[in-house]
């Protein structure tokens, strides 16, 4: 059954043998948890806990009150929640007589009181939230948990933390809290804690953007950042302008205008936004698979063309589409890497240039800039890529988000000269680049930015767990932030291994590149 | 942003043409393709209230209608006018009729099935026949293939109606070995399996549950073997292993456990050290203490209250047996028995396997057993394939059965070995007598762990575990003489799995691989 005698891969029997060695040392020391550290990912805002160690009841139950009390978002968390965290003791127990089980639990009440009536998920929403674990008074020893919030969206936060200080006790065959009494208050340091996905390049199936937007919720982070098309493929249906999907992949790899409004709906129920971005006039060539009249010409297809008021009635149609999918109030128009040669090339917009008495960089900003004001006749904020910043900031319309992703800098500029700023530094950010590590992700600060957003490419494995450095320090404050990576690394260990056990494919932290598999075999929260 | 180059863009081009020119004989695209099919030309479509009833009440097959409803909408909001839809053409539900009351599933459990769409005599209905069961799941298995959302129509829809499928597997074998001790890998990665596993048809997941590296499962008539876990919370309760093998029985799905002895063993002593040889030689288990077949007892009684599966793995494999002769107590003792090293090595394979079969198991080895000393083996003894081909010519010449999984073909984790091999690699290879043929019941592909965990477990089984699948149940002579004429329905079937939210990886590329640039699923 091994193999090493069979196949002479010498490096990869030298790996096993080192990974045999690390592993012989891991059977003698075992992972212990160092009681000393928060195991908590992101570290909250400010804490403080004790040495009692608790059991939890498997039906754990849930009080509601105030005036928020009665949301269908916060009973559903809290299901989603227990799902989470009695998953090991929901099994079946034939073994159950042979072992004397502790009927008497420590913890059997939830107690979460919400201020405020209001569910709206908006940019900023209040997401902080107060968490005891402590006796419930009097001469009981009963203990309970109390989440006290502003909004159901601080509760969901609440509820995750809660989830990650509880952990199945193989010894006792019960769910366990330990370090009672806790009390946690906690709130983020950034409102926008984004993720993006691109689902041009290649297509994801709608199950797939669910399991991810779940994981997110884990390392709270809040914006999914939705790059719907691109050059590659143009995967949503646009009811308006019915043959712009006909530039899908294929038949099958299409979202359907419900299936992209259950996206949100079901992000929203995680407190998570829906970004979405329309990529113009550049990354827009399968807009052209149904209309062709797009194509600067069909031997020229990039970018948009600028000369046709179609490209703009087009454009007004797909936001107005649109805009009743996404209600979140930012909205994306790329505007990044736009190669003009094809304008200059095209006989009938050049010479459309030369009557508006345009060079191309004045079209493209002309285009830029038409495109904004159709989505904020939308009521959007538009977000557009750093390029439309450094190109002609002074144009750009006073609410624009410059979303940086070019390199260091850009930020602050963007911040002085009053513009809102999304932090992406394709140095540390940018999740396709599988040659940066955790901790430059982790160790990147975004400055004077005002909110921020990480990107990624495929899979969980390339998402997680690298996306989780940057989701703490999006979250946790500067001070909170543990100041030696050791420590760091104990926690991203312990947190990789949770979602492995909630079922994302969270890779190994230690490996030099992302997403690689484990060396050999060993212990997951050692690799 | 992020850019692909124009030369990656035709690189993807010539991909996609390199799959569509590859010759699709027919426009069938189940897979594993079922022994016999015949189709029309004609669309149907699911009513919204599409429900599956049967003559049979049966919570296994409950539960499967709920999955499988769940499988086919795929999440997809169905918001069609049906009043617009020609009656005839609308498909309210399915029905299945069972003739056999017996619900147990076992080894050789009859999972033929017969699945008419529509039923002739009544064309609002869906007819499937099976014999038990699980030939039924097969059967709704077969039928979510034929379902699939069409952004057209926007409802449910089936293509080349009227189906009529008879099928039933070739091997009544057909396995996929997960190894929980190189990694643990946590209960709902093991339930993604065996879901997945369902899809393709394979009926038997092979847990090789404990090896050198850990002992994560407990063990209550000696708890302190899973001291040799990774960690405290890298375990299985044993009310974990009876979940999952419950989960994989509503699934039609057996799961045969192994613990592999003598060698492959070393953490079995974390928590008795008493089991090694000594202290610097810690395997294979100590052949000259009694107490080692204590354990093994123990184990194998507790194993018979959780995993009811007709077999249990005993391994064999692999033994080093120079700790025996370097450890002065153990040498003494064999030389007082009179036996030479590989005599110690055959007493204790025989020795465990009249255990195991005192707690009323048949018994599967590795190889090396066989090619040690088969005739000394149980009769009852399954002689598992490992190390080349043509040993299953051997084993069945010699009367035992045979599990095929050549290590040059069916091993997972080489992820050098394409799809194609996986595919082409065929179990009875000069096994020509008719008699013979029955005694290999079939084949496995092994996914052993040291490279995979829970971030890279699908991805690295699938689609070249489906290749291998395929094999184990379509009829020979319906399989492809050459696998590229089969790439464009391997490729549909993972981009299937894509949608059902299991990581396969591109068909196009080696084991595991990630996607090369940009493309459209059914083309990578």
């Amino acid at each position: 059954m091994l193999h090493l005698s069979e196949k002479p891969h010498f490096i990869y029997t030298c790996l096993m043998l080192l990974a045999w060695v690390s592993q012989y040392v891991s059977l003698s020391a075992g992972f212990e948890l160092n009681h000393s550290l928060t195991y908590i990912w992101p570290l909250p805002h400010e804490l403080t806990s004790g040495n009692e160690t608790l059991t939890v009841n498997p039906t754990l139950s849930l009080s509601l009150i105030g005036k928020g009390g009665n949301f269908k978002i916060l009973r559903e968390g809290f299901r989603r929640y227990k799902r989470i965290i009695f998953k090991q003791s929901s099994g079946v127990s034939i073994f159950k007589n042979l072992r004397r089980i502790r009927s008497i639990y420590d913890i059997s009440q939830m107690r979460i009181i919400v201020n405020s009536d209001s569910d709206e998920l908006k940019l900023g929403v209040d997401e902080s939230y107060t968490l005891f674990i402590t006796k419930t008074g009097g001469k009981s020893t009963a203990w309970e948990a109390i989440i006290e919030v502003n909004t159901v969206y601080g509760a969901l936060r609440g509820l995750e933390t809660f989830s990650q200080l509880c952990a199945y006790d193989y010894t006792t065959k019960s769910v366990q809290l330990s370090k009672a009494p806790w009390y946690i208050k906690d709130k983020p340091r950034f409102a926008y804690r984004g993720l993006l996905l691109d689902t041009s390049r290649h297509y994801f199936p709608v199950d797939v953007i669910k399991s991810i937007i779940d994981s997110m919720s884990y390392a709270k982070l809040n914006v999914l950042h939705w790059h719907i098309i691109d050059e590659q493929s143009f995967p949503l249906e646009i009811p308006k302008y019915p043959k712009l999907w006909n530039g899908a992949y294929t038949k099958w790899e299409r979202y359907t205008v419900e299936d992209a409004s259950k996206i949100v709906r079901f992000a929203k129920t995680r407190g998570i936004h829906v970004m979405a971005e329309v990529d113009v006039p550049g990354h827009a060539k399968s807009w052209g698979v149904g209309y062709p009249d797009l194509w600067p010409s069909t031997s020229c297809r990039e970018p948009l063309d600028v000369t046709k008021n179609f490209t703009f009635d087009l454009i007004s149609g797909i936001f107005s589409d649109i805009r009743k999918i996404f209600p979140f109030e930012l909205f994306h128009l790329g505007g990044d890497e736009v190669n003009i040669g094809c304008w200059d090339n095209t006989p009938h917009v050049k010479q459309w240039l030369k009557d508006n008495n345009m060079k191309p960089k004045d079209a493209y900003k002309y285009f830029v800039l038409k495109a904004q004001e159709i989505a904020i006749s939308k009521n959007w904020t538009p977000v557009n890529w750093e390029e439309t910043f450094n190109a002609f900031a002074g144009s750009l319309n006073p609410q624009t988000v410059v979303h940086n992703w070019l390199g260091p800098g850009v930020c602050p500029k963007a911040v002085a000269k009053g513009f809102k700023c999304i932090f992406s530094n394709s140095d540390v950010w940018y999740l396709d680049h599988l040659d940066v590590p955790w901790e430059q992700i982790y160790n990147a600060e975004p400055l004077e930015g005002i909110d921020n957003e990480s990107k990624q490419k495929l899979v969980q494995q390339t998402i997680w767990p690298r996306a989780a450095a940057a989701a703490e320090r999006l979250w946790s404050t500067k001070t909170a932030l543990s100041a030696g990576n050791d420590t760091v690394l104990h926690r991203l260990h312990y947190f990789r291994c949770l979602l492995q056990r909630r079922g994302v494919q969270a890779a190994p932290v230690t490996n030099y590149y992302a997403r690689q598999p484990p060396v050999g075999p060993d212990s997951c929260y050692w690799q | 942003m992020g850019k692909m180059g124009s030369e990656m863009l035709i690189y993807v081009l010539l991909l996609m043409a390199g799959v569509l020119a590859s010759g699709q004989s027919s426009q069938v695209k189940i897979w594993p393709m079922p022994a016999s099919v015949s189709y029309g030309h004609t669309h149907l479509y699911l009513t919204n209230d599409f429900g599956f009833s049967s003559n049979y009440g049966s919570e296994i097959l409950k539960d499967a209608f709920d999955r499988m409803l769940a499988l086919i909408k795929l999440d997809h909001v169905i918001d069609a006018n049906f009043s617009a839809f020609n009656s005839s053409s609308l498909l309210q539900g399915l029905h299945i009729v069972i003739s056999s009351p017996n619900g147990q599933l076992q080894y050789g459990v009859d999972e033929s099935y017969k699945l008419i769409v529509p039923s002739p005599e009544k064309p609002a209905y869906a007819h499937l026949e099976a014999k038990t069961v699980y030939g039924a799941l097969q059967g709704l298995q077969t039928f979510s293939q034929l379902c699939y959302f069409s952004v057209t129509s926007r409802v449910l829809q089936i293509d080349m109606s009227p189906w009529t499928i008879i099928d039933q597997p070739r091997f009544s074998y057909r396995g996929l070995l997960i190894d929980t001790s190189r990694h643990y890998l946590p209960v709902p990665v093991i339930k993604k399996v065996i879901d997945s596993m369902s899809y393709a048809k394979l009926n038997v997941m092979h847990w090789h549950i404990v090896d050198t590296q850990s002992f994560p499962l407990e063990i209550p008539s000696y708890p302190k073997l899973w001291d040799g876990a990774y960690s405290p919370s890298e375990r299985y309760t044993v009310a974990d292993a009876a979940d999952i093998v419950s989960y994989a029985q509503k699934r039609g799905i057996n799961v045969l456990a192994e613990i592999d002895v003598p060698g492959h063993a070393l953490s079995w002593g974390t928590g008795y050290p008493s089991l090694w040889p000594s202290k610097d030689c810690q395997q294979p288990l100590d052949v000259s203490n009694e107490f080692t077949f204590k354990v093994i007892d123990g184990i194998l009684s507790d194993f018979s209250k959780i995993f009811n599966f007709k077999f249990v793995h005993l391994g064999g494999d692999e033994v080093n047996t120079s700790c025996w002769t370097t450890t002065p107590r153990i040498r003494n003792w064999l030389k007082k028995r009179g036996m030479n090293e590989s005599q110690a090595y055959q007493y204790f394979v025989l020795r465990a396997q009249n255990i195991a079969l005192s707690h009323g198991y048949e018994i599967i080895n590795w190889e090396e057993t066989f090619n040690d000393f088969g005739n000394k083996l149980s009769r009852k003894t399954v002689v598992h394939n490992w190390l080349g081909g043509g040993v299953a010519q051997r084993v069945v010449a010699s009367g035992l059965r045979c599990i095929v999984s050549n290590q040059d073909k069916w091993y997972l984790d080489h992820l050098d070995t394409p799809w194609q091999e996986f595919y082409a690699n065929e179990p009875l290879t000069n096994i020509t007598n008719l008699k013979q043929q029955k005694l290999v019941i079939g084949g496995e592909v092994c996914m052993w762990g040291e490279t995979v965990n829970g971030s890279d477990i699908e991805q690295t089984i699938w689609p070249r575990a489906a290749a291998a699948a395929e094999r184990l149940w379509t009829p020979f002579d319906k399989l492809a003489k050459n696998p590229r004429d089969v790439t464009g329905r391997l490729a549909h079937f993972r981009c299937l799995l894509n949608q059902r939210g299991v990581a396969a990886a591109p068909v196009a590329g080696l084991g595991r691989a990630a996607p090369e640039g940009p493309g459209s699923c059914y083309r990578q």
